[in-house]
């Protein structure tokens, strides 16, 4: 059969979200790739242009709607460096355990969202449930399961109830069980190996020179990991390592989601644990005048919020780099060569998440 | 020669009828996917016919080996072969 | 080995004479006015009505009859039985309360069990009431009241013949496949001695060949079905269904031969009859065991192969690719919408369970299975005169025990793996089944002349 090209999307359930993938086909194998995307453009960076400082936190949580809080919390991060405003030692804790538990479910979903992509329709089903785990537990904190609005320039939106600390502690144990099973779900499937296994390889240099952050890159071999390399809030005092994997291919970028979520946990309970008392909040100023940017390791990568600040109490132009951007366009690298039912479990393990892609 | 006419015979005319009209039709077709599919319908109506000799292993593997794998094996031939297999819906005919 | 319930032929012969029977009146009734009239005796429609109510045509509708009684009951009962066990099942193991509640909620248990001291708690607790059956049935209704879609450029003869063609050689082969000593359509009557006694036994000398025919002609069905939508994906669908069906038939005639080998016979009558008697290995005699096949070692390699491609042969996770929602949207179904579709995917799961039946024949005994006493009925064909042992426990209920067994187990094991790709799939067929089936030939020839059964 000779060349063809195949849209796949924008109507497809293989991407999870709104875009389009056109890929050549030589028979079965994958030739090239050329990812259309925009379809989910809401026009974000001129609407916040138009709206207080601390009403774009509504949007930004909307931004990646499976991981709000990471990326109101970079936006937070950013319009607190143009106008030179220190939280709180609380309100980084709180902020970092609500990353972290956000990140948990991020993971989850896209743990969710990869067993159907293979075919593994039980993992849909048991990874949602623990998700509710952790949804339960940022509802108690932040009000919402999601799109919880929960950052605030200066802080917090409110404290931790007294007993939080306790039910997450139950939870994390739980979750460490039944991680295991999940892991045994997967990796002790000889058909999983099969499908990911040197499937979707990127080289390092490639996946650097692409701009591929995040647990991609960290699957590649390079332990490139924001909240060490660049540290913000509570993290220089806490202790972990990231995750890093050598080999690049799917079943690498599964393994480094897999162990960043048991780093998440022990980032949570160490937090609990030092978190000390005090004020969850300072009050901003109104205007601000600057500019500033701030990247923060964020569930796909590496997100940076670029704040012009002119005087007003809106700002004068917001420029968001999304990680899945550039994940996403480094992606005919990974796919060619393979075949068209490899395209599946590739993106599935890139975690597309189009929200953010499109802004 | 007496012939008795029963079930048998009318069995026999039937199916011999359907076969010489679906040769024709592979013959005829537009189509080669149509030729394809009249083979197929040749082929089993054959193993029919064989039922009727009471031959019926014969019968069963014409089934296997002709209609179930030759029609196939040409249907393969056509797709991976052929640059226009059907009308790409964007472009003008 | 007596204990079945159903005689089918022997009931659509009945129901066949019966009819004829009914038609034959108007015709006696005119060759009694024609009498009336002054035709001479024996009246001008004696001829006719002779052949109406003669042994060939009620034997023929008898067939025809039995075709549609079976039909009847393998859509009637069996798919709505299989998809119920298959959505429990897989909510089981998807750990979903919702859907599990259901089973236990039964009000006539409620009822009966309920009152019951200690062994009652469990139909006591607060429940929804019903299982779900009729879920089944309501998607039943949905698909027909669906809108039938013809694409518009999509090659209309074929691809209205394709799912027809499909249905066609599925129900071949539960034609082809015997439910019980009775329960069967393709076979004769012939008398063996069983035990010294002659017995009037079911044959079917090449029950095995006709069942491989029907799993050869579905291929061609489907390519056709594929290419005939007008649709990329579907083509591209419809060939690897064909690519993999095909692929996967040689282990299956292969593995099925190893088992050939050691039993002698083609006839599935004969294979369930054989594994009746106890089991020997090697001139020992096990207690309490049949000689089922996969108690035989020498055939444990063709039980594993046979039992991978039946699987793979109904389209099953893990070797569904060709319908793969995640990549295809439905493969090579996708343009086929209302009941055109409900034919094609009912038939899907029929073709599973004539594998799995396959499964139960050639390695569990079939419709071996004790039978325990037989009740002494009214005999309803002489008007309750005399009585007829109506066995506990009959041959066709043991069948759809077993068959249901190895469904449950292509759901657990469909349900806990990925998916593999369509060139995986075709290595695995060609490059270790393959081998690995004649391997279980060379096995079962050296087990049978060396007499090690």
């Amino acid at each position: 059969m000779a060349e063809m090209w195949i849209n796949m999307g924008p109507q497809h359930p293989m991407t999870h979200g709104l875009w389009n993938l056109r890929i050549k086909v030589d028979g079965e194998t994958v030739v090239d790739a050329e990812p259309e995307i925009g379809y989910l453009h809401r026009g974000y960076e001129k609407i916040m242009e138009v709206r207080e400082f601390q009403k774009n936190v509504v949007l930004t949580d909307r931004l990646c709607y499976v991981s709000s809080i990471t990326w109101s919390h970079c936006y937070c991060l950013a319009c607190e460096a143009v106008m030179d405003v220190e939280p709180p030692p609380r309100a980084e804790y709180l902020r970092v355990i609500t990353n972290e538990l956000q990140r948990l479910a991020s993971h989850l979903m896209w743990l969710a969202a990869y067993g159907p992509d293979l075919g593994l329709l039980t993992a849909l089903l048991w990874a949602l449930r623990e998700r509710e785990l952790f949804l339960d537990l940022l509802q108690l904190i932040t009000g919402a399961r999601m799109n919880q609005n929960f950052p605030r320039i200066g802080g917090v939106r409110n404290d931790a109830p007294h007993d939080f600390d306790k039910y997450c502690r139950k939870v994390i144990a739980h979750f460490r069980k039944k991680l295991g099973e999940h892991e045994k779900l997967f990796e002790q499937s000889k058909l999983f190996q099969m499908r990911t296994l040197g499937v979707g390889s990127i080289s390092r240099k490639d996946a650097i020179d692409w701009g591929v952050t995040g647990p991609n890159l960290r699957a590649c071999g390079a332990a490139i990991d924001l909240r060490k390399l660049d540290p913000y809030d509570a993290y220089p005092e806490i202790d972990f390592e990231p995750a890093v994997e050598h080999d690049g291919d799917s079943y690498s970028r599964y393994k480094v989601r897999v162990e960043e979520m048991k780093t998440s946990c022990s980032i949570i309970e160490q937090a609990l644990a030092k978190m000390p008392d005090g004020p969850y909040r300072v009050k901003p100023p109104r205007r601000a005048e600057g500019e500033a940017f701030r990247r923060t390791e964020d569930s796909r990568g590496e997100a940076l919020f670029y704040v012009i600040g002119d005087g007003d109490d809106r700002p004068y132009r917001v420029k968001i780099r999304s990680p899945v951007f550039s994940n996403i366009f480094a992606a005919p690298l990974m796919l060619r060569g393979n075949k068209v039912a490899d395209v599946v479990a590739i993106m599935g393990s890139i975690d597309v998440c189009v929200g953010e892609m499109d802004k | 020669m007496a012939v008795t006419v029963d079930g048998e015979l009318v069995a026999f005319l039937v199916l011999s009828a359907i076969e010489v009209l679906a040769a024709l039709m592979v013959v005829v077709s537009k189509k080669l996917v149509h030729s394809v599919f009249w083979l197929f319908i040749t082929l089993l109506t054959i193993g029919a016919i064989y039922l009727l000799f009471r031959t019926e292993f014969i019968a069963f593997i014409q089934i296997i080996v002709y209609a179930g794998a030759v029609p196939v094996l040409m249907l393969f031939g056509i797709m991976l072969t052929r640059r226009k297999i059907m009308e790409e819906p964007h472009e003008p005919e | 080995m007596s204990g079945h319930l159903i005689d089918l032929l022997g009931w659509s012969e009945a129901i066949a004479g019966f009819l004829l029977w009914l038609l034959s009146l108007p015709l006696a009734l005119g060759n009694w006015i024609a009498l009336q009239v002054g035709a001479p005796s024996p009246g001008p429609l004696t001829g006719v009505i002779g052949w109406v109510t003669g042994p060939d045509l009620v034997s023929f509708l008898g067939v025809i009859i039995a075709i549609n009684l079976l039909l009847l009951w393998a859509t009637a009962f069996h798919l709505l039985i299989i998809m119920w066990i298959e959505r429990k099942m897989y909510s089981r193991l998807q750990d979903r309360r919702g859907i599990m509640i259901g089973l236990g909620s039964s009000e006539i248990l409620r009822r009966i069990l309920g009152p019951i001291p200690l062994l009652g708690r469990p139909f006591r607790r607060p429940s929804h009431l019903g299982t779900g059956f009729l879920q089944t049935v309501a998607d039943g209704v949905k698909l027909f009241q669906k809108e039938v879609i013809t694409p518009a450029k999509a090659d209309r003869w074929m691809f209205h013949v394709a799912p027809v063609v499909i249905a066609a050689s599925t129900l071949m082969l539960f034609v082809a496949i015997p439910w019980s000593d009775g329960f069967w359509i393709m076979g004769s009557y012939e008398t063996h001695f069983i035990n010294g006694t002659p017995q009037s036994v079911p044959v079917n000398p090449w029950g095995i060949l006709v069942i491989l025919a029907a799993f050869g002609i579905a291929p061609l069905a489907i390519l056709i079905a594929g290419w005939a939508s007008n649709n990329k994906y579907s083509l591209l669908g419809g060939m690897r269904a064909a690519a993999q069906l095909m692929a996967y038939e040689i282990p299956l005639v292969l593995s099925l031969i190893a088992v050939v080998v050691l039993s002698g016979t083609l006839d599935p009558f004969e294979f369930v009859r054989d594994q009746s008697r106890p089991l020997t290995i090697g001139g020992l005699t096990v207690p309490f065991l049949p000689n089922w096949y996969i108690f035989h070692p020498a055939l444990v390699i063709a039980f594993v192969v046979f039992f991978i491609t039946i699987i793979a042969e109904a389209e099953r996770i893990p070797f569904d690719i060709p319908e793969a929602e995640a990549e295809l949207v439905e493969g090579w179904t996708t343009e086929y919408s209302g009941m055109r579709f409900g034919i094609v995917f009912g038939f899907k799961w029929l073709r599973a369970l004539a594998g799995a039946a396959l499964i139960v024949i050639m390695f569990f005994g079939g419709w071996d299975g004790p039978v325990f006493t037989t009740l002494q009925v009214p005999n309803l064909a002489t008007l309750g005169a005399g009585t007829v042992p109506l066995p506990v426990l009959f041959q066709e209920f043991w069948f759809t025990v077993k068959i249901y067994v190895v469904f449950i187990v292509f759901v657990w094991i469909g349900w806990s793996v990925p998916r593999i790709r369509i060139d995986q799939i075709l290595n695995i067929g060609w490059r270790r089944l393959v081998p690995l089936s004649l391997l279980a030939i060379l096995i079962a020839a050296l087990a049978g002349g060396l007499n090690w059964l």
